[in-house]
């Protein structure tokens, strides 16, 4: 036989006496719901956060440098050809990006926020499921799409001033992995320890997107999957095949590894040859710049004249001359001395 | 050994190939000159094996890496060969190719200032041996046997109807099948110009502005000269000038801007020559003009673009 229990509620408290009869809760300790844009950027700072998108570049700088934004912009474009470290993070681990893009829109004071991702429709319909309060952006999936500059030449309808940063216009640009690792620490409690990459390794097939802790060493990696690298036929690519570097195997994954390519040695030399004045590299150009005049005048020590500043200033070293070169003249390593002229 | 950032290669990557396609090419376009006489084949790779050796003997004597096959000078030989009537004596062209290739092509390397030196090799036969350059023997002789349809319509207006021109003008065993103008070896076929220039533009060896416009500026500066655009493109070297000696990389502009406004001014100029002048084939003056503005244009696109981004705000 069911016996009703009956309960005093007013043993704690006499509900006629509080002013309000149910009492919202008080939060003890800072949550989503209370980001202080003062105290945001050291929490970025106590948790080691640097810009995960290949830049390095200090988050609570750029957050304080933001503030008074109206949009944020989560970068879901990804940095290099090829890789799908972005897209992935954001279809499996949006419960983090979500909550690490609500905590940065707050702390800058930003209404809105855009999810910028290749064009797609699969994955846009994912992720109108996933994100229903942020508005889907697509872009073309054409490499350098996921550069600021152009994230940003789409959301103005123009194109900004050299230099100029995205602050300016009223919009805060965060790569996806960054706003994860915030979400993370938020979530969760766990400072920026692990960082989600590609891994690959093109003349065997093996293609893996995988989440692996900061300061392992890319030997360890292979070991752990069993590849057959071989230092005599293959390099090690740290971040990708445009704008990375090559490295040792001995050297650590950091936060701004985007990818670990393994690539045949073989594929990636390529033999100087003299310029035959093509002009591919200008017709390759995504910002329209004259990159073998900049290296002509960089060669020449002609580093003065505000045209040449403009359009040093403008080239963020995409690499995309480089690549498109077929006498395989090295222009990023030139352009990247004439960033050091300006 | 260098490793750099990029690693992948986008694009024809075919720099190294470029002068063996455009030689291989040079042949299909010459066609009729073998298919007339199978020794000018013969004579064809004599003289780009002349223009190899000629650049063999001058990384001799200024001791630069040596290469034994010189295909961008053999390119030059044989289009100087593809340029001028086929009964050339031997020593004017031997002269004509040192010409070009040891003063013009190879010493100018690394100067954004370069001349196409094809174009500087028939200058000097043009001016040196004006009579052998203008013996064009077609080889079917009739009355119109030495002279080229540019030369005839200079002299007397339309000298023959459009389709008899078309058709019925050569009648042989080869000469039906294909739409062949009399004139030097390269220009004989103009209509295969057209799918060669569209491989080489789809494989990157050439661009594509530089030839267009050169097109366009010159067809309309010759209907508003009142001559006809279609006749005067398809006879005279037009289409073969586009392709292998206008589109020519090196010494054209590299900035888009440059390259279009190149076209124009090699176009309007080669059509006015033309009208005005007794120089039918201007293509080499108007060339070698195009050539000497080509830095100017580069820096002046350079600038503007400059100044275009500091304008933005």
């Amino acid at each position: 036989m069911l016996r009703t229990i009956k309960t005093d509620w007013n043993i704690l408290a006499d509900f006629q006496t509080l002013e309000t009869p149910f009492p919202r809760p008080e939060r003890i300790y800072p949550g989503l719901d209370t980001i202080d844009p003062a105290t945001f950027p050291d929490f970025l700072d106590e948790i080691g956060l640097v810009g995960m998108g290949g830049s390095g570049f200090q988050t609570s700088e750029k957050i304080k440098a933001n503030i008074g934004s109206h949009t944020l912009v989560i970068n879901g474009i990804e940095c290099e050809p090829g890789i799908s470290i972005d897209k992935s993070v954001l279809l499996n681990d949006s419960l983090w990006v979500a909550a690490g893009a609500t905590a940065c829109a707050q702390a800058v004071g930003a209404s809105k926020v855009i999810l910028a991702v290749q064009h797609n429709p699969d994955l846009v319909t994912e992720l109108n499921k996933l994100y229903g309060e942020f508005e889907v952006l697509t872009f073309s999936d054409k490499y350098p799409a996921g550069a600021e500059k152009l994230i940003l030449k789409k959301l103005i309808g123009k194109w900004p001033a050299p230099g100029a940063r995205p602050h300016k216009f009223g919009f805060l640009i965060q790569n996806v992995v960054s706003l994860r690792a915030v979400g993370r620490a938020l979530v969760d409690g766990i400072p920026v320890v692990e960082r989600p990459l590609t891994l690959a390794m093109p003349s065997t097939g093996f293609y893996q997107n995988i989440i692996a802790p900061v300061g392992i060493s890319v030997q360890e990696l292979l070991e752990i999957y069993k590849l057959p690298y071989d230092p005599a036929i293959h390099i090690i690519s740290d971040s990708g095949t445009m704008m990375g570097k090559e490295v040792p195997a001995s050297a650590p994954i950091e936060k701004t590894t985007l990818s670990i390519l393994i690539l045949k040695r073989d594929d990636v030399f390529r033999n100087e040859r003299p310029c035959t004045r093509c002009g591919a590299c200008n017709t390759a150009c995504p910002l329209g710049l004259h990159p073998f005049t900049l290296t002509e005048r960089i060669r020449k020590n002609k580093t003065e004249g505000p045209a040449f500043k403009a359009q040093m200033t403008e080239c963020f070293l995409c690499g995309v001359c480089s690549a498109a070169c077929p006498s395989g003249i090295p222009l990023v390593q030139s352009l990247e001395k004439g960033k050091a002229c300006l | 050994m260098s490793i750099h950032s990029p690693f992948v290669k986008t694009g024809s990557g075919s720099s190294a190939m470029a002068a063996w396609a455009m030689l291989a090419l040079l042949i299909p376009v010459s066609i009729y000159s073998v298919l007339y006489q199978a020794t000018f084949i013969l004579q064809f790779m004599g003289y780009a094996f002349i223009g190899s050796m000629a650049e063999t003997i001058y990384t001799l004597i200024i001791k630069r890496k040596r290469r034994l096959i010189c295909t961008g000078s053999a390119f030059t030989a044989a289009l100087i060969a593809a340029s001028v009537p086929p009964t050339m004596p031997f020593l004017p062209m031997l002269f004509s190719i040192l010409i070009a290739v040891l003063l013009v092509k190879l010493p100018m390397i690394g100067s954004p200032l370069r001349f196409n030196a094809a174009m500087v090799g028939r200058l000097f036969l043009m001016l040196v041996y004006p009579v052998q350059i203008v013996n064009w023997g077609t080889p079917t002789a009739d009355v119109i046997s030495t002279a080229t349809p540019q030369e005839l319509y200079r002299s007397e207006g339309f000298p023959l109807e459009w389709s008899e021109w078309l058709f019925s003008k050569i009648d042989g065993t080869w000469e039906g099948l294909f739409m062949l103008v009399p004139g030097s070896p390269g220009e004989t076929f103009p209509l295969l110009l057209i799918p060669i220039a569209a491989l080489l533009i789809w494989k990157g060896i050439i661009g594509w502005r530089t030839p267009l416009f050169f097109l366009i500026a010159f067809s309309i500066t010759t209907a508003l000269c009142g001559n006809s655009p279609l006749y005067n493109l398809l006879s005279a070297a037009t289409l073969f000038s586009a392709v292998f000696i206008v589109a020519d990389p090196v010494s054209t502009p590299m900035s888009k801007s440059g390259q279009i406004l190149c076209g124009l001014i090699i176009g309007i100029s080669n059509a006015l020559i033309r009208h005005f002048t007794f120089y039918t084939e201007a293509i080499v003056y108007a060339v070698l003009l195009g050539n000497l503005c080509a830095p100017l244009l580069d820096r002046i696109a350079f600038e503007l673009r400059g100044r275009a981004l500091l304008k933005r705000s």
